[in-house]
């Protein structure tokens, strides 16, 4: 039995969708929204009715665990190359602008507070992607130039 | 292509252009799948490893540091693959074979000399034979070798002079002086 060169490609090329990649860096950033969201209410709300703190709890516990697997596929399966990782710290940036935007629009104060966190780790997240895309493209054209 | 051209192709993967894969493939799928069959010893344990040490490599490339050391980090990841499938499936240590040595352009006189190295590369320990393959029939560098191996230099270099002297002294009772 052998494993041609057509096949290795084939099964790779069916790893490399950005598609996917988009829809779990997607999957990430709404599932950490929804869980500041409904922490920020749970920490912030004091009269709350013990069904709903419960019911609150839940549904951070769900966000969370959407989080972290969407951390894992982006870490361990669908990897994110030096591109990838431009257009996910794009779509944090706009996601976390957008939240920010959004709280202090209905006036959620302590959501705000922590979406304005998320919004400059965000910022880091793209700067630092686009160094190390920098870094790369700037070696890439000293080796096609030797 | 050279090791600049290496470094090159890794560095368009970790960009994430997917031609570049198709390229990576296309430039180290036979390399691997023959030190896969020669540290296996068969071809299908070589063609289930095969496609984890791809998925491995697509996996870890945006992680590796010096894209320069493209060769050694992928026979390392190849190695490390199987010895975990051997270890799981057998629990005893890799067969090294060496029967995939090309015989294509070697003149008729040594054909019979060859077979009898081959032979005699098989009674080698597994950890000897590894460092001949690797060394020889691969063309790694010590340092490359002691990536792949995970051992310090000094090692490396003990076990290919441990293994070219075994090696060595059963040819010479085969009849094999070259």
């Amino acid at each position: 039995m052998n494993v041609s060169v057509a096949d290795m490609q084939k099964l790779i090329a069916g790893e490399l969708s950005l598609r996917s990649r988009v829809a779990y860096t997607a999957l990430l950033l709404v599932a950490l929204g929804v869980a500041v969201v409904v922490g920020s209410l749970l920490l912030t709300e004091p009269s709350l009715p013990q069904r709903t703190e419960v019911a609150f709890a839940v549904i951070i516990a769900i966000a969370l665990s959407w989080v972290a697997y969407a951390s894992w596929v982006l870490t361990r399966r669908q990897v994110l190359f030096a591109g990838h990782r431009i257009v996910a710290g794009r779509m944090a940036v706009a996601f976390s602008a957008l939240f920010v935007a959004g709280c202090l629009a209905v006036r959620m104060m302590a959501a705000a507070g922590l979406g304005a966190l998320m919004l400059a780790i965000a910022i880091g997240i793209l700067i630092t992607a686009r160094q190390r895309f920098r870094a790369l493209m700037e070696r890439r054209r000293a080796l096609e130039a030797m | 292509m050279n090791r600049t051209d290496d470094e090159l192709l890794a560095i368009r993967c970790q960009l994430g252009e997917p031609a570049a894969f198709d390229d990576l493939i296309a430039r180290w799928h036979e390399p691997l799948w023959r030190y896969l069959r020669k540290l296996t010893g068969d071809d299908d344990t070589a063609a289930e490893s095969i496609q984890d040490v791809w998925l491995k490599v697509l996996r870890a490339i945006p992680k590796l540091r010096d894209a320069a050391r493209l060769r050694a980090w992928m026979f390392s990841i190849a190695r490390r693959v199987v010895m975990d499938r051997l270890r799981e499936k057998y629990a005893t240590p890799p067969s090294v074979s060496a029967d995939d040595v090309d015989l294509e352009d070697v003149p008729q006189e040594l054909e019979d000399e060859l077979e009898v190295m081959r032979e005699e590369l098989e009674r080698l320990p597994v950890i000897d034979r590894e460092a001949l393959v690797l060394f020889y029939l691969k063309e790694l560098t010590l340092l490359e070798m002691t990536e792949v191996l995970g051992v310090p230099v000094g090692t490396v270099k003990s076990r290919l002079f441990r293994a070219r002297k075994t090696l060595r002294t059963q040819l010479e009772r085969k009849g094999v002086n070259r």
